[in-house]
């Protein structure tokens, strides 16, 4: 079967620096990946390559079936919550619109989004918990409902794969926690192939069926068994890490000596 | 009051009615996605490129606003193109572009055997020198603005809302910023007769700022924003007409007066119902 996202020894670079170095890894349709990686690592520069935004200088990359340049031709088919970023609070736009935006890329030029998508943007609200905010103004939402619009838009076009950039940056522990669960249930659901960014890996380890560790260039792909052990990550992270288990629940604590 | 409206008896004020309606059409609609794009400063680097079209056009002998046409829309092209395929910054390329052309408009004029004044009406705008020739002109760059806000209007709003993620979507941005560009070089042209280079700016953003501080609805901006413009050039020709002051400029200013009012009323002023905090 082909799989849904496949890097073969991708080098990507990004104002003028390498932000990824030859990058192999394969996703099955389905699976729900979490990537992992400090600060400058590349993670971002990785789903920019998935989208077709940035092209790779080496190797091969393939999404849904598509290479090279015909990759803009699947980004419809794509959904991706970029890094939080406050919507204008007077942009003129409200939180149902922002959401139909989702469409407009599959829809095509020239044409208006019908009843078929206005259900389907009322449905994913309905889903990410805003229908009674469908009227306000998108400006005037929370972070933590500013990141539930974004994801309904990004779910809205019904994807095949789904981008999220460090969805939860920036919203508080609680509404963190909605928000991974939500995620969670529409992997589920859709069977929806995920690549979830993030720095704190607490945050996906219950949804992830492999975690990448990225720093430039793979560092480590696995089950989270393989990646999630003291062991690997104590000598990635270059610290002391612990696995502590709670409620049948797993969690990494990362030393950290300036605390 | 019917003295008031004998000066309509006149053919040329009746050209300057319409020509300011079309004017005050064009910007007012155009000007929305300069304002919620951040183009303002594009749209003055564009206005400032006609100068160097017209005097071109005066030069060669053709009609100046042909000219002007093909300036600015090379000059939006390039705006464009620098801004998405350089490392330099879009504001970096207009400032550029917005001195080049407006020296090649002097340049051209130090070519001239003898002095034509009319240059210089095309830099301040003279409405009631509008002909049936320039209104034709006008109505037909006014429809094709038209028809392509019509046709693009919900990718223009993407565009606006969040360009990167209408990129992600499956949107050409490239093409459709160009196109935005294209269609405020088209909508100076059709205004520099009336307004004049230097003060179309103006018309470009004051209806459309003015519109955003009344409403958080973005088909209702685009209609508050032509009402203030509509009005704005009707009263402000009168004014200008009773007055006996240049017409462009008072216009303008009559705009000016209203956002001013809009911003001291502004809705928006108040606090938002859902958070509490003041919008403003």
């Amino acid at each position: 079967m082909t799989p849904a996202v496949e890097f073969t020894g991708v080098t990507v670079v990004f104002q003028e620096t390498v932000a990824l170095q030859d990058v192999s890894f394969s996703l099955a349709k389905g699976e729900f990946l979490g990537v992992i990686g400090p600060n400058g690592s590349g993670k971002t520069t990785l789903l920019k390559t998935v989208l077709g935004l940035i092209q790779p200088i080496r190797g091969e990359v393939s999404v849904l079936g598509a290479t090279g340049g015909r990759i803009g031709k699947v980004r419809t088919l794509i959904g991706y919550v970029p890094q939080r970023k406050p919507i204008d609070v007077n942009f003129p736009v409200n939180v149902r619109d922002a959401v139909l935006m989702g469409t407009y890329g599959r829809i095509g030029l020239l044409k208006f989004p019908g009843r078929k998508e206005q259900a389907k943007a009322q449905a994913v609200l309905a889903a990410v918990g805003l229908e009674k905010m469908a009227f306000h103004t998108a400006g005037h939402l929370s972070g933590g409902q500013q990141q539930r619009l974004f994801l309904a838009r990004a779910l809205v076009g019904d994807p095949e794969l789904l981008l999220l950039d460090e969805p939860t940056a920036g919203v508080d522990v609680a509404t963190r926690g909605q928000i991974v669960e939500l995620i969670r249930r529409v992997h589920r659901e859709r069977q929806l192939t995920t690549i979830y960014v993030t720095h704190d890996v607490n945050e996906v380890l219950p949804c992830v069926d492999r975690v990448m560790f990225l720093n430039r260039t793979v560092e480590a792909f696995g089950s989270c068994d393989e990646v999630l052990n003291p062991a690997v990550l104590g000598q990635l992270y270059g610290t002391p890490v612990a696995v502590v288990e709670r409620e049948g629940r797993k969690f990494l604590l990362v030393d950290d000596r300036h605390a | 009051m019917t003295a008031m409206l004998d000066f309509l008896n006149y053919g040329f004020v009746r050209n300057a009615l319409l020509g300011s309606l079309l004017v005050g059409t064009v910007c007012s609609l155009i000007g929305v996605f300069v304002v919620l794009r951040g183009l303002a400063f594009a749209g003055a680097g564009i206005a400032h490129a006609a100068f160097g079209g017209v005097a071109l056009g005066f030069l060669l002998g053709v009609e100046p606003l042909l000219t002007a046409v093909v300036f600015c829309l090379v000059t939006a092209g390039l705006i464009q193109v620098t801004g998405t395929r350089t490392s330099l910054r879009q504001d970096t390329a207009i400032g550029i572009f917005f001195a080049f052309t407006m020296a090649l408009g002097v340049l051209v004029i130090g070519f001239m055997r003898r002095y034509d004044a009319r240059i210089y009406g095309y830099l301040f705008g003279n409405i009631l020198g509008v002909t049936s020739g320039n209104l034709l002109i006008m109505a037909g760059l006014t429809g094709i603005v038209l028809l392509f806000i019509g046709l693009f209007y919900k990718e223009f709003k993407f565009l606006a809302f969040d360009e990167e993620m209408a990129q992600a979507s499956g949107l050409p941005t490239g093409v459709l910023g160009g196109l935005q560009l294209g269609l405020v070089a088209l909508v100076v042209v059709v205004s520099i007769k009336a307004v004049g280079v230097i003060l179309v700016e103006a018309l470009l953003v004051i209806p459309a700022a003015t519109a955003y501080q009344l409403t958080n609805r973005y088909g209702m901006m685009f209609f508050l924003s032509w009402l203030v413009a509509i009005g704005a050039c009707c009263i402000g020709l009168i004014l200008s007409y009773l007055l006996g002051v240049p017409s462009g400029a008072t216009i303008v200013l009559v705009a000016a007066v209203g956002f001013g009012l809009a911003a001291i009323f502004s809705p928006k002023r108040k606090r938002c119902k859902i958070c509490g905090r003041k919008l403003s």
